[in-house]
Parts: C-alpha cells; structure tokens; sequence
C-alpha cells in the first residue's frame, strides 16, 4: 500500500512555498527581462534579454552543484575553537543536493531553524534559488550595453559562488550576523544592497556604454517596461510572503505590508516628480522607480514591521531615492559611473535604507513565529519606535557595512580575473551594431528584408494533395 | 508630367486626400517622415534624463500629375495642409521623364 506523502509534510505549506517560488521566479522570467528588455535601446533588447535567462540557468546549476550547501548547510570551520567566531560561521560545506534524499527528505537547516519545515528540500532548494536567481538579474541593469557576453557567462557563477553564498549564509544560514540578531527578511541586503554594489563596481570596472549609446539611450517600448513591473510588483507577493517558510499569519502580513510600502513609495516618487522637478510632469518610468525603491526597502522587514511602517518606510525610502536619483548622481563618484540603470541607486541605496528602517519600525507585536508558552516567547524584532533600544539598528548597521565592502571587494577581483581570461567589454565594433553582431539576431526582424539561405529543405516543399 | 512632393503635418493628410481625390487625382504614395525646418522640436524626459528631440514627425505625399495639372493641385494641398503656423510644410515639384504602370505596360500619360 502506498501513501502519497509522510507525516511531516504539510501539503498547505509546500503548496504556498512552491507557488511562492513560482512568483519570484516569474519575476526574472520574463519579468526583469520584459522590464530591461523596455528599457533599452532596440540595437540591445536580444542581449539584455539573453543574459537574463543565462544569468538564472547558470544559478539553478552551480546551486544545486555546491551554492545551495554552502549558503545554508554545515558550517565550515576555519577559525580555531570558538564555535561562534566569525571563521567558524561564514559559509556552509559546498556539496551538492541533486541526490533523492537531497531532494525528498525533510527539509532542515543544520544552524538556526528557528522551527523544521514542514516540506520536502527540493521546495526549499527551489525557493532559495529564485532569490540567488534574481540577484545578478538586477545588476545586469548597471552593465548592460558593453559588458562582454561571454564575461556575464563566468561572472554569474563565480559571484554566487563567492559573494552570494556568504552573505546569504551570514545572515539566513545561521552564520554570524544572524547569531548576533541582524535580520533580513526576504533579502534587502543579501539580494538588493548586494545588486547595488556589484552593479555599481562592475560599471565602472568595465567602463560605460559608447557615448552615442548614452546620448541615444531612450527606452523602446514603454509597454513591455509595464509588463515586467506589474509582474515585479504582483510576483514580490511570493518574494516575501514565502519567508516565513510557513503559510500563516506573518505570510500574509507581509504580502500585506509589501503592498503598502510599495504604492506608498510609488505615489511619493510620482508627487516628487509632479512638483519638485524642473518639468513638473508626473512620469510613467518614475512611478516604476518609485514601484521598484518601495518593493525594494519592504523587502528586509516585510513580515516585522505593521502597516503604518510598511507605509512609512515606502515612503521614507522613495523620498531618500528619489534625491539620491536627481542629486547624489551627479556627483563623483556616481557622476563617474555609467550604471545604466540605476542600480545603485534603486536597489542599493533602498536596500541599505530599508535594512536600517527595520531597526526603527519593526514592531514586536508582529510575530512570524508564536509562542508556545511563557518559555518560549513568540520571534519578533524590537524596532526603535516600540521599544527605545537601538540595538537592532546596530546590527543592522554592522551587517550592511559588511555586505557592501565584502560584496565590493570580491566583486572587484572576480573582474580583474575574468578581465584577464576572457576581457569584459565587447570590442567597439560590436558595440556600435548592438545584437546583430554579438547574437546575429535582432528583436523584430523584417521579412521583407531578411532571405532564408540554405539549400534544398524549405524549398522543396510541396502540397501533398491528398 | 511632374511629380509633387509635399511634406506636411500628419493630422492634416485625410483633408489633403480628400481635396486630392475631388480633383480627379487617381493615385499617391505616402511615407511617415521626421523633419524640421524653422519649427523647433520638443524635449523628452525618461528616468530623470533630459532628451532633445529636433524632429517632428510629418507625412510625405508623393504624386505624379499631367502638368497642366500641376497648378491646381499645388494650390489644393497648399489650401488644406495650412494652419497658419510654422511646421505647415513644404511642397516641391520636380520633372518627371516616364511613367510606366506595372501591369499593363502602359507608359506616359496613358499610365497616370
């Protein structure tokens, strides 16, 4: 006799957590490829386009190979005695996780599960591995229009490999600024303080796009630019309503407050515009921005703050964006570095202002996990504004200022090495073409214009008649 | 024979098609251009970054007449395409030294 699942599992869990999967994933594909793919001039959309879906294939593999493990498994030690020195918890054993029992058993984390999963690891696995997906995703945005494709093909892989897995470990795997109480919720500093910094070195380690690309760099279908937002805005609801690894109350007051948070930040970029810029216009690509700064900065405490935080910090966040945009780019060294999309300033900066406006807002009233009793307290974050301590904001600072010098740092080496091995910008001469020269495909071909070549075959069809 | 060319706003083309059909003119091309002559563009603005743009986009008719011809249909796109502001247009007329239509042969003004 067979049973369909063991006892363990809770199938309303694994449900919501794979479809939360689903949603994040969807937000790469096609969602950051549509809205990149929008963005850019026509002579780049197939390139753009490519290194997004490359991008998250070459993660899926190098994460079940070894990433997986080494962001979430068996610490390994480096550092002498002392089980909570910062070398004994820094990264995880790098094996893989592809085996049946890899896949089916029971998913636990060896350091800092805070309850076991009530679902198989392949879904955790899965989940887990969006987020990583995503994450060179959003920095492809800085260096798009020049980075040489075949660097973005090694540069993925070793970034997971060497930043992502650390910092991802650091603060979810239960290394050490998790232990020191730092937190993070679905990824504002692994995910998009990370994407600020490597979009932002990346850029200008391999320098800027030609300047006529610059001088022409208007977005070509405005439209698919709405495409991928809606599916960003609607697919974070998987973003941070898995993270609690459990479909109960927090999940959905997370989805919650991540609506908030990121209208308010919409509505406040849109009003900036319409009233404190030289045109005052309210603009479609600025609503986006301001979409994306509130999406972003939710995204380290959606589950821990309430309502009037999420809103709050939406719009704390959009106004320190929005100046960041028009103001801090233009001077050095933000002026000196053609991050195409603003990556730095969207993802980073909002990531590192959202990581620091938990330790103000977060409400201890929020509980991601109950209590079972006067011994076990329910977990929650003591904000600032509920409690006066500003403990959690320390932390809070400590760990970022890690994630951006760690991030920057090897970032910058991996480059210097694949500048060595394979170069990192296109030649001129591709670049002056675009698609056409670095994929021999263009985003609408014209039929008039293009002859199939190739003998026999297409040719030679005839109606059967029959 | 002649061939008149005309540049003028695109939201004018239906009257000067109009105006061109009611003369008895058979047949004309047209083409979506961009082009400035003392009508100044506009600025674009995307993502916070200011963008020029020295063109306007107009339409171009291209039609080929008997040259006795020429005047009136001249003075019909000269009466329709007018708004009195600048960026109206332009029209030009050049020789043409054959016409021939491509289905039957037929060349000169037998093909118009």
């Amino acid at each position: 006799m067979y049973i369909p699942y063991p006892n363990w599992l809770n199938t309303g869990d694994n449900t919501w957590q794979i479809v939360a999967a689903t949603l994040v994933g969807l937000m790469s594909l096609p969602g950051i490829a549509v809205l990149y793919g929008g963005l850019v001039q026509k002579k780049w959309v197939v390139n753009t386009m490519l290194m997004a879906f490359t991008g998250f294939g070459l993660v899926l593999i190098v994460w079940v190979l070894w990433a997986f493990n080494m962001s979430f498994g068996v610490p390994s030690h480096f550092g002498g005695s002392n089980a909570h020195s910062f070398l004994n918890n820094v990264i995880g054993h790098p094996v893989p996780a592809a085996s049946h029992f890899g896949e089916q058993n029971q998913e636990v984390l060896p350091e800092g599960t805070l309850i076991p999963f009530h679902y198989n690891a392949a879904t955790f696995i899965y989940f887990q591995v969006v987020f990583a997906a995503i994450t060179p995703l959003l920095f492809l945005g800085s260096v798009l229009g020049r980075m040489k494709f075949k660097a973005w093909l090694l540069f993925v892989p070793l970034w997971i490999t060497c930043v992502y897995t650390v910092n991802a470990f650091l603060l979810w795997g239960g290394g050490f600024f998790a232990q020191k109480g730092a937190v993070d919720y679905s990824g504002g500093y692994v995910i998009h303080l990370a994407a600020g910094v490597t979009g932002f070195v990346a850029a200008w380690v391999i320098g800027p796009r030609l300047e006529r690309d610059r001088k022409h760099g208007v977005p070509n279908n405005l439209m698919m630019v709405a495409v991928g937002a809606g599916i960003l805005w609607l697919g974070w609801n998987g973003f941070n309503g898995g993270d609690p690894f459990y479909a109960g109350t927090d999940a959905t007051a997370a989805v919650l407050n991540t609506n908030l948070a990121t209208a308010a930040a919409m509505m406040t970029w849109v009003l900036m515009d319409l009233f404190l810029t030289k045109q005052k216009k309210a603009t479609f690509l600025g609503a986006i921005n301001g979409m994306i700064v509130g999406l972003v900065a939710i995204t380290p405490g959606a589950g821990w703050v309430n309502g009037y935080g999420a809103l709050a910090e939406g719009f704390i966040a959009s106004g320190i964006v929005w100046v960041s945009w028009y103001y801090l780019s233009k001077v050095r060294p933000f002026s000196k570095v053609d991050d195409a999309l603003g990556v730095v300033y969207t993802h980073g900066i909002a990531g590192l202002t959202g990581g620091l406006l938990v330790g103000f807002f977060a409400d201890p009233g929020m509980l991601e996990y109950i209590g079972t009793g006067k011994a076990a307290p329910g977990f929650s974050v003591n904000g600032l504004f509920y409690t006066g301590s500003w403990h959690q904001i320390w932390e809070q600072l400590i760990a970022a200022t890690w994630v951006i010098c760690f991030t920057a740092i090897v970032s910058f080496v991996l480059l210097q090495i694949i500048k060595v091995v394979v170069g990192l910008r296109e030649s001129d001469e591709n670049l002056e073409v675009g698609d056409l020269a670095i994929h021999n495909e263009e985003v609408e071909p014209k039929e008039t214009f293009a002859e199939r070549l190739g003998s026999g075959g297409f040719r030679e069809l005839e109606p059967s008649g029959v | 024979m002649k061939l008149v060319v005309a540049v003028v706003k695109p939201f004018k083309l239906d009257d000067v098609k109009e105006a061109l059909k009611t003369l008895g003119v058979h047949g004309l091309t047209v083409t979506e251009v961009q082009g400035f002559g003392r009508q100044r563009g506009h600025t674009e603005v995307y993502r916070g970054a200011e963008y020029e743009v020295e063109f306007v986009p107009k339409v171009r008719l291209e039609i080929v007449v008997d040259d006795d011809q020429v005047e009136e249909v001249t003075n019909a796109v000269v009466d329709t395409a007018g708004t009195g502001k600048i960026g109206d247009g332009k029209v030009w007329v050049l020789p043409v030294d054959d016409v021939i239509r491509v289905r039957t042969g037929e060349r000169g003004h037998d093909a118009l």
